[in-house]
């Protein structure tokens, strides 16, 4: 394994304190809940494993270096999120789908086998889940705006359950993101002062020219 | 479509931004070596991106230097130097990418312009052979690109994925060869697809009144769609494309890519939508 320090991006002189803020932030930002049916969350998933091991590792030694019997505040570290485990599309409908083969081909990312299957479907067929997966296709090959309507279908059929309302959140997550604080100043542009546009036109001007100079 | 890919300059450090203008150079001054002097009119922000992230993934630029700028014989400029292919390769996808620009150009305009770009094309073509000789892959992927788009943009079916589906499709493919191994191939064709789509879409949105008033295809006027759906369609594929990238090892220039995808990417987009909103309530 590389060096559990490294994979933080902390120093080997940082304090407890400091480790575990470095890891609950990345930790946060590998989190499962930001991969749902993401086609890289087996990636992401893998780099949260690091990252717990990193933690866990490096806990381990500053246990060790303090002496065993010390009554350390670490010594649960696997709390965190190193339980979850994502990307399973065999999960709450069970094996008894009909559509099992396009949830086994889906796992394995072939999307154009699984939308061969639901094309086949005859129209007296096509259930909620039968929409669910539809989303999942199109989601998968980034198509979101297909993908949006499909889950948004699904939900509306069977509002009850949980793995539906859980694409659609995340959907919904990802329209609504700008990047903080880059949330409230979406339309601030708008100036009215013309002689304002000239004056930062020529600034983007010099600004081209300084590349070159 | 070119020029999206922007960093937020006030936002970076003094050495990041210098670093920026020094790949820049850089690249003008490899357009100029491989192709010729007028070749550098052609340089973008978008082959700049791309060198730098080509850069950081090869872990390739070992250092800068001062020499004389290529168009200002008076002053000095920083160079980026890098010991890979970076730069032929960027600056090949540049005369390729503008080829095909003006390409499509000519199909689209009408009488005066297109006499202009055809009187243009023969240089650029002569340009794009040699680049295509020395990355033909490069070449075929922007090929099927165009062509997808031609097919889409005829199809009654065209929807807002369908339509952006090329360009992402390309940005991603031409990622995608970068990839040393098949996780890395799968992140930079996720990232690259996504940002692709991003621009496709923002360009979309920047030509709205024009292609309202020429009656060309424009994929929200065909599929009827409103400002804020605009808005969260863009935001959906910064999102997913930050998802992406956030799973690549960057260590170099990782200051000047973060500031690209953080806030460069998405200060574009904001500058793009309120132009639009004015246009709009000014009639």
């Amino acid at each position: 394994m590389d060096n559990p320090y490294k994979i933080l991006g902390v120093s080997e002189n940082a304090t407890d304190d400091e480790i575990k803020s470095a890891y609950r932030k990345l930790a946060k930002k590998y989190h499962p809940d930001n991969y749902v049916n993401n086609p890289l969350a087996d990636i992401a998933e893998q780099k949260m494993k690091e990252i717990n091991e990193a933690y866990d590792a490096i806990n381990k030694l500053r246990q060790k270096g303090r002496g065993s019997g010390s009554t350390s505040t670490n010594s649960n570290s696997q709390s965190g999120y190193s339980s979850y485990s994502s990307g399973n599309y065999y999960s709450s409908n069970g094996s008894t789908s009909q559509f099992y083969s396009v949830r086994v081909y889906l796992q394995q990312k072939m999307v154009n086998n699984a939308e061969q299957i639901l094309d086949s479907t005859p129209a007296n067929n096509r259930t909620a889940e039968w929409h669910f997966l539809k989303g999942m296709c199109a989601y998968m090959r980034g198509w979101n705006e297909q993908a949006t309507n499909y889950f948004t279908t699904a939900c509306n059929m069977d509002p009850s359950n949980g793995e539906y309302k859980a694409a659609y959140q995340n959907i919904t997550r990802q329209q609504t993101y700008n990047y903080g604080r880059y949330a409230d100043q979406t339309y601030s542009n708008s100036s009215q002062c013309d002689c304002c546009d000239i004056c930062s036109a020529l600034i983007c001007m010099d600004c081209l020219c300084s590349c070159c100079r | 479509m070119f020029g999206y890919i922007r960093v937020d300059e006030n936002e970076l450090l003094v050495r990041e931004l210098n670093a920026y203008k020094a790949v820049y150079c850089g690249l003008c001054k490899q357009l100029g070596k491989d192709y010729s002097v007028f070749a550098r009119l052609a340089l973008s922000y978008d082959c700049t991106f791309y060198a730098i992230l080509l850069m950081s993934l090869e872990r390739s630029c070992n250092g800068f230097t001062d020499k004389k700028c290529t168009c200002n014989p008076l002053k000095k400029c920083k160079f980026a130097m890098c010991n890979s292919e970076c730069y032929n390769k960027a600056s090949a996808l540049t005369v390729i990418s503008v080829y095909y620009k003006i390409k499509d150009n000519i199909a689209d305009s009408k009488f005066f312009k297109k006499a202009f770009y055809k009187m243009i094309m023969p240089i650029f073509s002569h340009w794009r052979k040699k680049a295509a000789l020395k990355y033909p892959e490069l070449d075929k992927i922007v090929a099927k690109m165009l062509e997808m788009q031609f097919e889409d943009e005829k199809s009654s079916l065209s929807s807002v994925d369908s339509a952006a589906h090329p360009t992402a499709f390309m940005l991603g493919s031409i990622l995608a060869l970068e990839a040393k191994n098949d996780i890395e191939k799968r992140v930079l064709y996720e990232f690259g697809y996504h940002i692709g789509r991003w621009i496709y879409l923002i360009d979309a949105v920047d030509d709205i009144s024009e292609d309202r008033k020429n009656q060309n295809f424009n994929p929200y006027i065909k599929n009827n769609i409103s400002n804020d759906k605009i808005q969260s369609i863009l935001n959906q594929s910064l999102a997913r494309a930050y998802d992406a990238y956030i799973l690549m090892d960057i260590v170099d220039f990782k200051g000047i890519l973060d500031n690209v995808i953080l806030k460069g990417l998405p200060n574009e987009q904001n500058k793009i939508i309120s132009k639009l909103i004015k246009e709009e309530t000014n009639g």
